[in-house]
Parts: structure tokens; C-alpha cells; sequence
């Protein structure tokens, strides 16, 4: 009977499975719902960048399969067998040359496609509409300045879900608050680092309505792999009703109703942090939000329009449930945004995730929110800390916080 | 076995060890003198462990200490150097971070050498073969290494003298010495039978009057200004004169070396008696600056008139102490001259409140540009 030696057996173990991996991560490359898809861009500044792919990746392709092949063979065909070794000269200058030149026209080229690409990336001058992109740990926070041109006549601050006007030239103005960040829609354009200190600029366009995803791509702490972010386009007339949606004014619940006990719960409990705009006390005096005071970064989520974003907590959870969520991603370019404008409705509600968060967040994602833990913060968290909330409260702050619309 | 030189330092790390542990349960575990103690605990650990691998040094109750090198080894200077390492490494660890990587890099910088030093040393029976591979090994490296520690003395001491001297001083100072530079070098190079001594007189010389005055320098402390910049909080709105009068404690300097483009939201100028600003990415004139919240932004002030203004920004009120007295909060550029510029930082904590926006206005000139914290 044969055998088959141990170290055979590991071998061919061993290659099955870097094979089977292999494939895999080919395979990968296939899957057409890949919404952070660099090769499938859906506004102008992520087309240049693919354009650009599409020239210097059968360039480097075809270098390293030849630069491969050519090694592989020389380390075969020259391997120790015992032979003595030849006689040693000093070059040849016709190949030194051509591997000098060659190298250089290629590089050249690539070069030309490249500075090319990266000016027209960096124009500022067709700007129509800007945005501040201010990141923190771990989640954005979008404001928008007044801009009478886009029907902006007070600013709007917002996180999780940028909005924009399709086919607009829009400028990101990206900075930081705490440490570097990165933000990427890759299906929009390319990743840009958000510095505390620094205003970065990036170019973002799209094509058509819909919802292209995106993620930080700069290493930032404990969540960092939870630091999500969807860019929203919507067509002009949509952008002007989402536009005059976030801009009225603020309505409080009615007296008597389980929102209204929200409301004061939201007073006591997250007001400390998170700003409503238009929230006053019941002296009728208007309340503002300390997360100075409390949190690290120095700012927490703007909630005065929660229930208008389909997700929350740094785009990490959903705010509407499966169906829903599932309703706007997959709707008709033409029927998107009289889906995204209904915003979070009782029924689309994600209740249960919703609730998990307000119980116990630091359970939910990944966060320095250990009041033990925080000499070196002065005391302040990075995140939201578990507010040992009743059950009581929660059914209240949900009431509420469905009424931020 | 373990020998009298090898129980003396495994007493000590006994003792300290014991000492170490009572001082953490009777004095406070997180004090100098705990850190100290456990110091002095590895310190005699560690020797006491080399002394009972070399056998207190006895090579001849180890046979496998003469296998090549019969000669008598030379003495060694760096052992002293990897203790001095160690020593300050724990210090630092105790201090401040400087002194703690110094201390590694004396740390390891004395272990490579030593370890080289003792490879060398069983190369062969010849001590100048085993001289000459020491310092095939290492002798690149000796030299870069001796001049960074020498290059760092130098600009540390330097600095100190910088620091001490007044801004006239301190020029009169780099004329003398590249003066001096430019004239030795002169007659070196005109002379050269002089380089040997002469450059040897020089150095010394030279290092000497360093060591003094850097010395002297750290004494006597730093200059006056300096000293008041370091206690006093000029970015606090008592401290900052916003109307027309000169400020004390500002480096006039600055003004058209500002290099801070890319961190600047917005540009505001002044031309013909009127102020205007410019956003990034608005190709216009703007009325209103939008800056986050909690976040220090910065704004650029340009100014293109004949006359010195400075950029107020004026962000809301506060009440002083527990009267009802409302006082604005703000804070300002300096003077600015012509086609000169300064930039203004400012983190605001709180929303600006649609009725009464913060806002950016230049004492002598018109207009004013709103600010909106959203």
C-alpha cells in the first residue's frame, strides 16, 4: 500500500488552502452588489480616477507579470546544482540602457495620465455648492454653510448621511476634530484625509440619485472599522425639499403625549451632548448642548432631524428595519427620493436596534466611555457612555426622537 | 557556581527587592524612590546574573572561555556605558521621555558595542587581527555615532545660549562665529602645514568657550520676553490689546510669514478703508464665515492698505463672575501692515445664535463679516 510522507501531506494541505483563498479573493472581484466598488464610479471625479485604472493597471500588470516571469525563470534556470560557477563580467551597457529607457518612457506615461488626473481633481473653480466634513471619533458630521445659489438660508448641520444635489460640483471641506481620519465614497471619488488643524479639500459629484456608501480609511481608535458614512444624492427638486425640511423650525411634541415625556427625558439626559436646535427649557429659554464640557472631540450629533437619516452612530446601525432599509436602497432612480424624503416612519423604525443603543451604546460599538478609564481624557469620553437609562426612558426618548423629523 | 562576587550582587538584589516592595506598601508605589528601588533590584539582577554566567570573571573554572583567545582581553569601557544606559532608562521611565530615550539609545547603542567588542575579542589568538575585524564590524558605524552625540551636545548647548541672548545679540553672535569659521578655514587651508595642532587648538578652544557660555546660558535662564510668554497667557482677552495700541508680547516678525494655507477657512482683507472675505471654495465675496463648532479653524487676515490694522473677532457675551454684567468675548490679530497678513485661530464651543452671529470686524475700517457656528 502506498503511503504519502507526512511532510507531502502537510504540503499539499497547505497549497489546497492558499488555492482555495486564492480563488476566493478572485471570485471577490466579481460580486456585482459591491456598493464600495472602486471600478463601478457613478460621478465624474471617481470616472477620472477610473479612467486613470484603466491606463496604469495594464501598464503595472503587464511590468510585473513580465518582471515575474522573468525572475521566476532566471532563479530555475540558474539554480545551485553543484555546477561551478561561471566566469564573472561587469555589465552589458545595451541592456543597461534599455532597462534604463524602457523603465523611464513607461513611467513618463504613467506620469503624464497621472499629474494630469490629480490637477483636475484638485479644480476648485467649478464649485456649486460647499459642505464642511468634519470628522471625530467615530462618526461625521456634515454642516452646511448659507448658500442662497442652493436655497440654503441658514446653515444645516447633519452627520452619517451627506446629502447632495445630483450632477452638482460639490467641495468638501474636510478637517478633524480629535485625530487624522480618512473619508471615502469610493464610488464618488477618492479618499482624502480629514487633519485636526488642516482643511482638506474633495471634489464630489454624482451622477444620478441613490445611495453610494463609504468608510473611513485612516486607522483612528477602537472603532474605527465602525466610522461609516453614505453619501445621498438627490435630484434638485428633492435636495430643495430636503433643504426646506432641515431648515424649519423646530415643533415640540404635543403636551400630554408620551413625546413630550421624551422630550424631558431628552432634557435631563442627552441634551448635556447632542443639540436639538430650537429645544427650550420649560422657562422658554433656548437650549444648548455642552459636548464641549462632556466629550473629547468636542461635538456630538446634531439630532435636530434624526428620523430624516436612514442610519445612526456613525452610520454603523440602521435606523429603519430590513424592509425598509431594503425599499430605498433598491428603489427606482426616479422614485428615490419620495422614499428617502419619508425619512424613519413608526412602521420602517428599527426599533430594536434603537433601543440597544439608548440602553447600553459602549455594548453596542466599540468605544473609550469607561468612566474609570479616562484620566487621560480629563474625564471625557471618546463616544457615548452607557446613560443607564430606564426602560421607562427609553419608551419615552423613543416616542420622541420619532418626532425629529 | 556561584561565586563571592556573584552572592554580593544577589544579596543586593534581595535587598532591593525586599526594600522595594516595603517602600511600595509603606510610602506611595507610584513616588521616585519606588522607582529607584526597583532600578536598583534589576540593576543587581541583571549583574549578578552576567557574574554568575562569567563566573565572577574566573576564566579559568571555565574551560570554554580559552577555547581560541589565550591573550589577556583589554579593558572595556563599554559596560560602564550600557549601566549608564540603563540607569537613565528607568530614570526616564520615572521622568520625562527625553531622558528615557536617551537612556535606550545609550542602553543599546553600549549592549551592540559590547557584544561586538566581545566577539571580536574570540576571533583568534591575534590581538590585532581581532582589532582589525572589530572594526570591520563596527567601525562604520563608531564614527556617525560619536558625531551625533557630539552634534547634539553642540546644538543643545548652542540653543541654550540662543535662548539667553537678546535677537541683537544673537546676530552679532552668528557673524563672530561664521566669521571665525571662514577665517580658520582660510588659513587652514593656505597653510596646511598648520592643520594638525592648529585644528586640534581650535576644537578645544572652541568646545570650551561652548561648554562655558552653554553652561552659563542655562544658568542664568532664558530671556526675559520668553520667560513671559511661558507664564503668561497671552491668548486670553486680558492679556490682548484690540484696539489700535501696539501689543508687548507678540514676534512682530511674523507678519508676511504666515504658511498656513491649507489650514485657512477663509480670507479676510482690507482695501480702501472696507473689509471682505473670501471662502474657500466660493469664488465671491462673502458676508457670512460658516466654521464648525468646536474646533480650532483658522482665519487669514490680509491687509492691502498703506495704514496698520488688526482682525477683532468678537464672539458673543459672557457674564462676569455672578453679576448680571454682560462683557464680550473676543480676541484679535496684531497690528498689521501693509501687504503683510497674520492668522487668527479660534475655537468656539458653543452655537452662535441666529439673532446676534459672532462676528469679524477691523478697528478703522467698514463692514463687518458675520460669523455663523452652526
Amino acid at each position: 500500500m502506498d503511503t504519502v510522507s507526512p511532510v507531502k501531506s502537510l504540503t499539499r494541505r497547505i497549497s489546497t488552502i492558499v488555492a482555495g483563498a486564492a480563488g476566493t479573493v478572485v471570485l471577490a472581484g466579481c460580486a456585482q452588489n459591491a456598493p464600495q466598488d472602486t471600478w463601478q464610479p457613478k460621478g465624474d471625479n471617481a470616472q477620472m480616477i477610473s479612467a486613470l485604472d484603466k491606463i496604469v493597471f495594464p501598464i503595472a500588470g503587464i511590468v510585473g507579470v513580465l518582471v515575474s516571469v522573468f525572475a521566476g525563470y532566471i532563479f530555475w534556470r540558474f539554480r545551485d546544482k553543484g555546477q561551478a560557477i561561471p566566469a564573472q563580467s561587469h555589465g552589458k551597457p545595451i541592456v543597461e540602457i534599455v532597462l534604463t529607457i524602457v523603465p523611464a518612457l513607461i513611467l513618463t506615461v504613467v506620469g503624464v495620465f497621472t499629474w494630469r488626473t490629480i490637477m483636475d481633481l484638485a479644480e476648485t473653480q467649478d464649485t456649486e455648492m460647499i459642505i464642511n466634513v468634519t470628522g471625530q471619533q467615530w462618526w461625521w458630521e456634515y454642516d452646511y454653510p448659507a448658500q442662497a445659489d442652493q436655497g440654503i438660508t441658514q446653515p444645516i448641520i447633519t452627520s452619517g448621511q451627506l446629502v447632495i444635489p445630483e450632477d452638482t460640483n460639490v467641495l468638501l471641506r474636510e478637517t478633524s476634530r480629535d485625530v487624522i481620519h480618512s473619508f471615502w465614497i469610493p464610488a464618488l471619488n477618492g479618499k482624502k484625509d480629514a487633519v485636526p488643524g488642516r482643511i482638506h479639500l474633495l471634489r464630489m459629484q454624482a451622477d444620478q440619485p441613490g445611495i453610494y456608501a463609504g468608510q473611513c480609511t485612516e486607522f483612528c481608535g477602537l472603532s474605527h472599522a465602525n466610522m461609516r458614512m453614505e453619501a445621498i444624492a438627490l435630484s434638485k427638486e428633492d435636495f430643495a425639499k430636503w433643504v426646506a425640511n432641515q431648515q424649519k423650525p423646530y415643533t415640540a411634541p404635543a403636551e400630554g403625549t408620551l413625546a413630550k415625556e421624551g422630550e424631558g427625558v431628552f432634557i435631563n439626559q442627552c441634551v448635556r451632548c447632542h443639540q436639538v436646535n430650537g429645544i427650550k427649557d420649560a422657562n422658554g429659554k433656548a437650549i444648548i448642548s455642552a459636548p464641549d464640557e462632556n466629550v473629547y472631540s468636542g461635538a456630538a450629533p446634531n439630532l435636530t432631524t434624526l428620523m430624516t437619516r436612514n442610519t445612526f452612530a456613525g452610520a454603523m446601525f440602521d435606523m429603519v428595519n430590513q424592509k425598509c432599509r431594503a425599499d430605498v436602497w433598491d428603489a427606482k432612480t426616479e422614485e428615490f427620493g419620495a422614499k428617502y424624503l419619508k425619512g424613519v416612519t413608526e412602521e420602517c423604525l428599527n426599533e430594536k436596534t434603537l433601543r440597544a443603543w439608548l440602553r447600553n451604546a459602549p455594548a453596542m460599538k466599540p468605544m473609550y466611555a469607561d468612566p474609570a478609564k479616562l484620566e487621560k481624557t480629563n474625564g471625557l469620553y471618546r463616544g457615548m457612555p452607557n446613560l443607564g437609562l430606564t426602560e421607562d426612558d427609553i419608551d419615552k426618548l423613543v416616542a420622541y426622537l420619532l418626532t425629529l423629523k | 557556581m556561584i561565586t563571592p562576587g556573584s552572592k554580593y550582587f544577589l544579596g543586593l538584589t534581595g535587598l532591593g527587592l525586599v526594600s522595594a516592595v516595603l517602600y511600595c506598601f509603606l510610602v506611595n508605589p507610584s513616588d521616585l524612590g519606588a522607582y529607584a528601588l526597583f532600578g536598583l533590584f534589576i540593576s543587581a539582577a541583571l549583574i549578578a546574573g552576567f557574574s554568575i554566567f562569567t563566573r565572577d570573571g574566573d576564566v579559568a573554572t571555565a574551560a570554554e572561555a580559552v577555547e581560541a583567545n589565550t591573550e589577556a582581553t583589554a579593558p572595556s569601557f563599554w559596560p560602564i556605558i550600557f549601566a549608564l544606559g540603563g540607569a537613565l532608562t528607568l530614570l526616564g521611565v520615572a521622568t520625562n521621555e527625553i531622558v528615557f530615550v536617551l537612556g535606550l539609545s545609550v542602553l543599546v547603542g553600549g549592549a551592540v558595542e559590547w557584544v561586538i567588542d566581545d566577539w571580536a575579542e574570540k576571533a583568534s589568538a591575534d590581538s590585532e587581527f581581532n582589532a582589525f575585524v572589530r572594526h570591520r564590524a563596527i567601525g562604520a558605524f563608531d564614527y556617525p555615532g560619536i558625531a551625533a552625540v557630539v552634534l547634539g551636545f553642540i546644538a543643545f548647548l548652542f540653543s541654550r545660549i540662543m535662548l539667553t541672548v537678546s535677537k541683537d545679540e544673537a546676530s552679532i553672535i552668528f557673524i563672530v562665529v561664521s566669521a571665525v569659521i571662514f577665517a580658520a578655514g582660510f588659513v587652514l587651508a593656505a597653510k596646511p602645514a598648520l592643520r594638525g595642532k592648529t585644528t586640534a587648538i581650535i576644537s578645544v578652544v572652541g568646545a570650551l568657550v561652548l561648554l562655558v557660555a552653554g553652561v552659563a546660558s542655562a544658568l542664568s535662564g532664558e530671556r526675559k520676553e520668553l520667560v513671559k510668554y511661558a507664564k503668561e497667557d497671552v491668548y486670553s482677552v486680558a492679556n490682548r490689546g484690540c484696539g489700535k495700541e501696539e501689543g508687548k508680547y507678540y514676534d512682530h516678525e511674523a507678519n508676511g510669514s504666515v504658511s498656513l494655507r491649507s489650514g485657512v477657512i477663509a480670507t479676510v482683507f482690507v482695501e480702501d478703508g472696507k473689509i471682505r472675505a473670501q471662502e474657500i471654495g466660493i469664488k465671491k465675496d462673502v458676508e457670512t464665515i460658516t466654521i464648525p463648532r468646536s474646533n480650532s479653524t483658522s482665519i487669514l487676515f490680509r491687509n492691502l492698505d498703506a495704514e496698520e490694522y488688526r482682525l477683532v473677532a468678537t464672539l458673543g457675551k459672557v457674564k462676569v463672575g455672578t453679576t448680571d454684567v454682560m462683557e464680550e468675548v473676543g480676541t484679535c490679530t496684531q497690528l498689521t501692515g501693509k501687504n503683510e497678513e497674520q492668522v487668527l485661530t479660534v475655537t468656539i464651543p458653543k452655537p452662535s445664535s441666529p439673532e446676534e452671529p459672532f462676528k469679524l470686524t477691523v478697528p478703522g475700517a467698514t463692514g463687518e463679516i458675520k460669523v455663523v457656528v452652526p
